[in-house]
């Protein structure tokens, strides 16, 4: 019998571990421990923003021990009952150890194996499109079904539902039961019509409470255990029942589940070296607190709402880096855009973003996050096309090179992150009777392609 | 102890992050007579200057910004009470009462507005995350407000936001707060659409967004809600 925490052990460690404010928790706990242990192995300010992609292995994982020994003294907090749920060397180990290295997502020849990868690993880091940004429900279905597609894209998330069946939702209330449901049929109907039936598949994202889980996973017509579910926790290093409640449920549908919770540079874990280090810490306790199968490894750098800036592209190869180097977990990366559909800032923040988190070892993405996320509608399939070839042709670079790539992108974009260019929503950037991109987003993404192409991203040719 | 070297001690207690330390000394300095007016402009202000501009220098981070933030508000609740009722409104830019939606418990960035705010010399009233629509009413009311900040990440908590709106109005409230929003999904059309007087992309914005709206003459509703932050196309 191998000693790791199950969810009952989990469940009285949240009633009964040490207690803890939240606020003592986010102003003193985390960042102190994180202050010490980047001065303990002397990785504070190394953070290099002429080199937005680390190459230097050393580096990581010394972030990775770093990490690893902050995730053992921290442990994660309990919102909900304000106790520490800590666990020991033993069953952390025995966590990861344990935790699975290739898992298989959908069903036949349309499913999708992820596997651990390391820097520079030739199996192509897999991608899921796109991440949950609102779309009308009238929309949902021609807008989801020209991602599922994109044969490039390897797993269907989809966008969120604005309403269900015509109705606004609002939390807590029964309508998020009824838009999970309706998200999770829909989304299996979308995958059928497509013609990838057993295309792998994220989910809810349309309600990411406990209810809108109840409704679309496990449930018969929706999302099936072989699918991802979908569980969004607080950040940092923070977990609660309402999360709680979706991974036991998870578990009771003999389901595997994708736990995320960014580390927020410019937050709580401060710096980028502070992000870095609190990501690693929770990726790990996410195997063993939250029986984790896949995830863990996300930042966002609050400061610009993104995380294709310097600072967030550097912490995001390091953190990837120290992850995949040291363990066989599916780690799992979020690379965040500003601008949105036809621009071509949309696409240099795409291709900065994917390169970086594919070389750097990340066994799957999920984007993009078109517009910041931040406007209805304001997703294309193209995009979504551009994200799975990018990242599919990242895969195998060595990250010296991809930093001599990203430097040359970012002078592109990176004066507007702050200002970005929200572009046009889908029902402008497509002919909804062909379902093709307006030609003049077509030509943008031809130019910025072959561009990509010069800088070094082996994609195909047209 | 001169009235100078107690002022600068409450700088340096709030500079240091320590709130038990700047209420201490905000005792000594008002019990020693020091004019608790002058004293709140000269020791709170250039200590919140400072520490907000270390925050947009990028040498301390969110955590440091809430424990200076607490710390002022303790030097705030000891001196204001000492101010004469009518000069009371001028040691303060304004109060704002901020909090996340119902439904939604993520609060990086309504901490970190809430830190700002304090930093630039805003009586911030925090009502936590997952808040109904009536608490934010009840505390405005309470606090008698100029603000009302809400924010969610979530767009199944954005309804709410409406909700508080027309909660105003039903109750014959809407003219007294200016109703302000913030958050992921939140943009400049849902702000316009549903009636609100603010939106703020970022977390300065939001600020800029208070500044503008308690210095200008203004009344609520606005007719046009006032945008900071560019979203552009």
């Amino acid at each position: 019998m191998h000693n790791k925490p199950d969810i009952v052990e989990i469940l009285t460690r949240s009633q009964t571990g040490e207690y803890c404010t939240v606020k003592d928790w986010d102003v003193r706990r985390i960042p102190g421990a994180i202050r010490a242990m980047l001065k303990k192995y002397n990785l504070a300010k190394t953070c290099d923003q002429e080199n937005p992609v680390n190459w230097d292995y050393e580096l990581a994982d010394a972030f990775y021990q770093a990490g690893y020994e902050l995730a053992l003294e921290l442990g994660m907090l309990c919102e909900s009952t304000e106790r520490i749920i800590k666990v020991s060397e033993e069953e952390l180990n025995n966590s990861i150890k344990f935790a699975p290295s290739e898992l298989f997502l959908g069903e036949g020849k349309d499913g999708t194996w992820l596997r651990a990868r390391t820097p520079a690993d030739p199996y192509p880091m897999k991608i899921a499109a796109s991440l949950g940004i609102t779309v009308s429900e009238d929309i949902f279905p021609i807008l989801v079904e020209a991602i599922a597609r994109e044969r490039e894209v390897d797993i269907l998330e989809a966008g969120s539902l604005v309403t269900v069946f015509g109705h606004e939702v609002l939390s807590g209330t029964p309508w998020e039961t009824l838009m999970g449901y309706r998200h999770g049929r829909l989304h299996r109907e979308i995958r059928r019509r497509a013609g990838r039936p057993g295309m792998g598949a994220i989910g809810s994202i349309s309600s990411v409470t406990e209810y809108g889980q109840f409704g679309a996973y496990g449930t018969p017509g929706a999302f099936l255990p072989r699918d991802l579910a979908l569980i969004l926790l607080p950040s940092e290093l923070k977990v609660d029942y309402r999360s709680l409640h979706k991974i036991i449920h998870t578990l009771n549908c003999g389901g595997v589940m994708k736990c995320d919770s960014p580390s927020m540079i410019g937050g709580m874990s401060g710096p980028p070296e502070g992000a870095v280090l609190s990501a690693i810490a929770w990726a790990l306790l996410s195997y063993a607190i939250l029986q984790n199968h896949t995830g863990g490894g996300e930042i966002y750098d609050v400061r610009y709402l993104a995380n294709v800036n310097r600072e967030g592209l550097w912490a995001l190869s390091v953190t990837y880096q120290a992850l995949s180097r040291n363990t066989h977990l599916l780690v799992h990366g979020i690379a965040n855009e500003v601008s949105g559909p036809c621009t071509e800032n949309l696409l240099y923040e795409i291709a900065a973003g994917l390169a970086t988190l594919a070389c750097s070892g990340s066994s799957f993405t999920t984007g993009p996050r078109t517009a910041g996320g931040k406007l209805h509608d304001y997703i294309t399939p193209l995009e979504c096309r551009f994200t799975a070839e990018v990242g599919h042709a990242a895969s195998a670079l060595e990250p010296k090179q991809v930093n001599d790539i990203v430097k040359k992108l970012l002078p592109y974009y990176e004066s507007t992150i702050k200002t970005p260019n929200v572009g046009i929503p889908f029902q402008e950037a497509y002919d909804l009777e062909t379902m093709q991109p307006i030609k003049e987003w077509e030509d943008i993404y031809r130019k910025v392609k072959h561009e990509v192409i010069d800088l070094g991203i082996p994609m195909d040719e047209f | 102890m001169s009235h100078a070297e107690l002022i600068q001690g409450v700088s340096t207690a709030i500079t240091n992050f320590d709130d038990e330390e700047a209420k201490k000394k905000t005792m000594e300095a008002l019990n020693a007579g020091v004019d608790p007016l002058e004293f709140i402009k000269r020791s709170v202000q250039p200590a919140m200057d400072h520490i907000g501009k270390l925050y947009e220098d990028g040498e301390i981070y969110l955590p440091e910004l809430i424990l200076a933030g607490d710390a002022a508000s303790a030097v705030l609740e000891a001196a204001v009470p000492r101010i004469a009722i009518n000069d009371q409104a001028k040691a303060m830019r304004g109060t704002v009462v901020i909090g996340v939606m119902f439904g939604d418990n993520h609060d990086i960035g309504k901490n970190l507005v809430k830190a700002l705010l304090q930093a630039y010399g805003f009586k911030v009233i925090d009502l936590g995350t997952d808040v109904p629509v009536k608490t934010f009413l009840d505390t405005a009311l309470k606090e008698n407000a100029d603000i009302i900040a809400s924010s969610t990440l979530i767009t199944t908590s954005l309804p709410y936001q409406r909700q508080l709106i027309e909660l105003l109005k039903a109750s014959g409230n809407r003219d007294r707060f200016y109703v302000i929003l913030g958050g992921g999904p939140v943009n400049p059309k849902w702000t316009k659409d549903i009636g609100a007087d603010g939106y703020g992309n970022d977390a300065k914005d939001a600020v800029a967004l208070c500044n503008k709206l308690v210095t200008e003459d203004l009344k609520p509703p606005l007719d046009h809600p006032v945008i900071v932050g560019a979203i552009t196309r």
